[in-house]
């Protein structure tokens, strides 16, 4: 019997690729850091849990993008969509008085519908998933500035506490647990990120659905061949992927305590950007959530880079992205190829 | 034996054609019955028919005595009609396990259950006597492995039919028996089995039972004693086989001028050392086994793959070959091996398909009016007999003899010198395989020179004036095509001496 239970048989199954790569340029990003900066604190805990809080909203908006480019699909409204959750809030609360939890349902309303509209539109009309969610873009875009073209500040004891809230972290010393030094705490929306990292996982790895996704993007019409439902599984998509990014506005939201129209222009290409650097392949059919985690905090150690050395401008973040995003749809290419001589 | 599924009067009608007309089929439980007929003639649409794919405007289809319609591939699975297509449909990026059960995993705890479902895959494929890790993907796996993974998953579904649609045509003689014994065991077990196939030896060596079809009628249902192969055949295409090859060689002088000249070309990685002579209006045939040299040499011909030694002469001119278009435009011509990935381009029009030849060497500054380029393909599509409402039928939904015309028109239209055919005929149907041989004939007539690859050697045989025999990526011998037998060639590749 071939032994397919062994440790190293498992480890050297080729569809682990992707996220050995993520995980491998990771660490050595971030040994390069710690090589670097440690006299500056680049090792602490406090530096970590910052990579979080920092960039929980595209983290939570990639846990959507991942599902929708394991499809096959594309979806560039997610930026349009979290800023106008951010409108939402900061208009219905700061202008119209509303409890803030009334305006997040509003969006989770209007976010959910918009997506699920969007599947719709894109399997039963045929219309490019760009096309499709671009216009998506505008139109959410659009409402932002219907709304409001000003800034609005958001001032309520919801947001304040829901924001100012936090989980120290601590250490066990000399028989009492005392707050780590320097200090570092995580908030609501690592929390949150967390959270839909583990219900991403487990749609994608333990339900149906979540192997319908990947069947899809291996290739639609052998999944319709098999009798499973592309249509139901991709309109599903698009909407849980409306969520996210409401979800990801929420973030935004209580990160900047402030809604703006313009905010999060594009922001969806930096969700993308953190997918595919996680494994993702754009063509479909391969990613994970685990791979995703790594791209965000691949994406996001760049500039926490450039910050410690403190003499760069922060654009050769921009470029830095650039050539690591080059240098993994290359990985791609190249494991594509090498996947398709085999045959 | 009792009836499984009965098919009665079922009536297709495309756009223009009657796909199907007053069509009858029945199968037994525990039965192979074979569906035959060439291309067009009306196979596939019974079959996507029975699958949900297609649906019909008249007749009635009967599953263990119950009235079906499906309406879908779901439907049809869900009956108890499975299908395992020619071109695997399954889902690459998927583990061999996860295509077996995907849409209908094991749950456990609401969750799916992953041991169970590499378990079950790994005794089903040990059913097949493959000893391999499930849970790699499937891309990782030959096309053998992949089409065996279908059939496992029809199995698995435990459909009371299973429809094997040309499942062998990418299998090697070794997994072709492995299918066989595979299928047996399934009829043993009382499923009854549609296979479809154009290999006639293999129709013979598991079917109980064959239906003819032909241009969408039902020719008949015959016991395999019944028919022998000559009856057979002479039933699928309407004719006489000696009618159908009744060609004649083409007429090459002996003072007939050279038109292509290789001497010792090799590419960068494999061929060391070709030398050929070409003259025109001749068909010089390439034996040998896939692999052995033949596509590469062609390849190297027409500038596709880059020749690293030797020289390449065309009409006394030596050529200088480093991409496609110069070949093109030295009016030399090829028809890949593959023609739905390098051939065909399926989403456009049979006109535009044409043109494209045409288009490349005149430049695409001067472009040809709507009206001349209807004209031209027009012309081609009479004169090869492609079986199609007009030019602007899109080529993929042509069946593969009539693709293989159109490639053949696009080559035609372009007037070549020297046309470079690579397997033209592999997978098209006996009668559209003819066609095809008198077409190349014809044009050697008219003064083309024409270089045939082919594994079919009695093909060669029939149409070569001389036939050049590669062995390990070697030129080993070259023979006279109307003095040699198909045992001449076979030792010789055996063997290797000239």
């Amino acid at each position: 019997m071939h032994n397919r239970q062994s440790l190293l048989n498992r480890i050297t199954n080729p569809k682990y690729i992707m996220v050995y790569a993520t995980i491998g340029i990771f660490l050595i990003v971030y040994a390069f850091g710690a090589f670097m900066y440690s006299d500056k604190g680049f090792l602490t805990i406090r530096t970590f849990a910052n990579l979080f809080i920092d960039n929980a909203y595209y983290g939570i908006s990639a846990v959507g993008m991942t599902m929708v480019l394991i499809t096959g699909g594309i979806d560039l409204s997610v930026g349009a969509v979290a800023s106008l959750t951010g409108m939402f809030i900061a208009y219905g609360t700061t202008v119209l008085g509303l409890h803030p939890m009334t305006c997040i349902l509003a969006s989770l309303v209007m976010g959910v519908g918009l997506g699920l509209l969007m599947g719709w539109v894109i399997h039963y009309l045929n219309v490019p998933a760009f096309i499709t969610t671009l216009t998506g873009m505008f139109f959410a875009r659009g409402v932002c500035s219907l709304i409001s073209r000003e800034s609005i500040d958001i001032h309520h004891p919801f947001i304040d506490a829901l924001a100012g809230w936090k989980i120290y972290l601590m250490k066990y010393a000399n028989g009492q647990w005392v707050r780590i030094r320097p200090i570092a705490f995580i908030n609501f929306n690592v929390i949150l990120f967390v959270i839909m990292i583990i219900i991403g996982t487990f749609i994608l790895q333990r339900t149906r659905f979540g192997r319908n996704i990947y069947a899809i993007g291996g290739n639609e019409q052998s999944a319709s061949l098999m009798g499973l439902p592309s249509g139901r599984t991709k309109i599903l998509v698009y909407g849980f992927n409306g969520l996210c990014s409401v979800l990801a506005g929420v973030s935004y939201a209580l990160y900047v305590k402030s809604g703006w129209n313009l905010s999060l222009q594009g922001g969806e290409l930096e969700v993308i950007t953190c997918a595919v650097i996680g494994g993702t392949l754009l063509t479909g059919g391969v990613g994970s959530m685990i791979g995703t985690l790594f791209g965000v905090l691949l994406k996001s150690v760049i500039p926490a880079l450039i910050t410690f050395n403190g003499n760069l401008l922060s654009w050769w973040g921009k470029i830095a992205t650039g050539l690591l995003l080059l240098l993994f749809i290359c990985i791609q290419r190249f494991v594509v190829t090498s996947a398709g001589k085999r045959k | 034996m009792s009836e499984l599924l009965s098919m009665k009067g079922i009536t297709i009608e495309f756009p223009g054609v009657k796909a199907l007309d007053n069509v009858d089929f029945s199968l037994n439980a525990g039965e192979i019955h074979s569906l035959l007929g060439e291309n067009g003639a009306g196979k596939s649409t019974l079959i996507k028919c029975l699958t949900g794919v297609n649906h019909m405007d008249e007749g009635k289809i009967y599953l263990e005595g119950k009235e079906i319609r499906p309406s879908s591939p779901m439907e049809a699975i869900e009956t108890g009609i499975s299908t395992v297509f020619q071109e695997v449909n399954l889902c690459p990026n998927l583990s061999v396990a996860e295509n077996i059960f995907v849409g209908r995993q094991p749950m456990k705890h609401r969750q799916i259950n992953w041991r169970e479902i590499n378990q079950r895959a790994e005794e089903l494929m040990s059913r097949f006597h493959l000893d391999i890790d499930v849970t790699r993907p499937l891309s990782y796996y030959s096309t053998a492995i992949q089409q065996m993974t279908s059939i496992a998953r029809a199995v698995d579904i435990q459909a009371k039919v299973l429809i094997l649609d040309e499942p062998t045509s990418s299998l090697d003689e070794n997994e072709v028996q492995l299918l066989f014994s595979v299928m047996r065991e399934l009829k043993a077990n009382g499923m009854g089995i549609i296979f479809i196939t154009h290999f006639l030896d293999q129709i013979y060596a598991v079917s109980d039972r064959m239906t003819i079809l032909r241009n969408g009628h039902l020719v008949g249902t015959y016991g395999i004693n019944e028919l022998s192969k000559v009856e057979l055949v002479t039933k699928m295409v309407g004719k006489d086989m000696d009618v159908i090859f009744n060609l004649k060689r083409a007429d090459v002088k002996p003072d007939s001028r050279i038109t292509l000249q290789a001497n010792h070309i090799g590419d960068s990685s494999h061929i060391k050392d070709i030398s050929l002579t070409l003259k025109e209006g001749e068909l010089l045939g390439f034996a040998g086994l896939l692999g052995s040299g033949r596509t590469e040499t062609a390849e190297m011909l027409f500038g596709a793959s880059r020749i690293v030694q030797g020289e390449i002469i065309l009409d006394g001119t030596k050529l200088n070959l480093t991409k496609p278009f110069d070949a093109i435009k030295a009016k030399i011509a090829f028809c890949p091996e593959d023609r739905k990935r390098d051939g065909i381009i399926g989403d456009l029009s049979i006109r535009e398909n044409i043109m494209l030849a045409v288009q490349s060497r005149k430049g695409f500054m001067k472009p040809m009016t709507r009206q001349e380029q209807t004209d031209l393909a027009n012309k081609y599509i009479a004169l090869l007999g492609i079986a199609t409402p007009d030019c602007e039928k899109k080529a993929g939904e042509l069946s593969g003899g009539n693709q293989q015309k159109v490639i053949l028109a696009r080559w035609m239209a372009a007037e070549p010198e020297v046309l470079i055919l690579d397997e033209p005929t592999r997978g098209i149907d006996i009668g559209a395989k003819a066609e095809i041989q008198r077409l190349m004939l014809e044009m050697c007539g008219s003064g083309v020179s024409v270089i045939f690859i082919s594994s079919e050697l009695d093909e060669i045989i029939r149409c070569s004036n001389r036939i050049v025999i590669m062995r390990d990526r070697e030129k080993v011998a070259e023979i006279d095509g109307s003095s040699c037998t198909q045992q001449d060639i076979l030792k010789i590749i055996a063997e290797g001496a000239a």
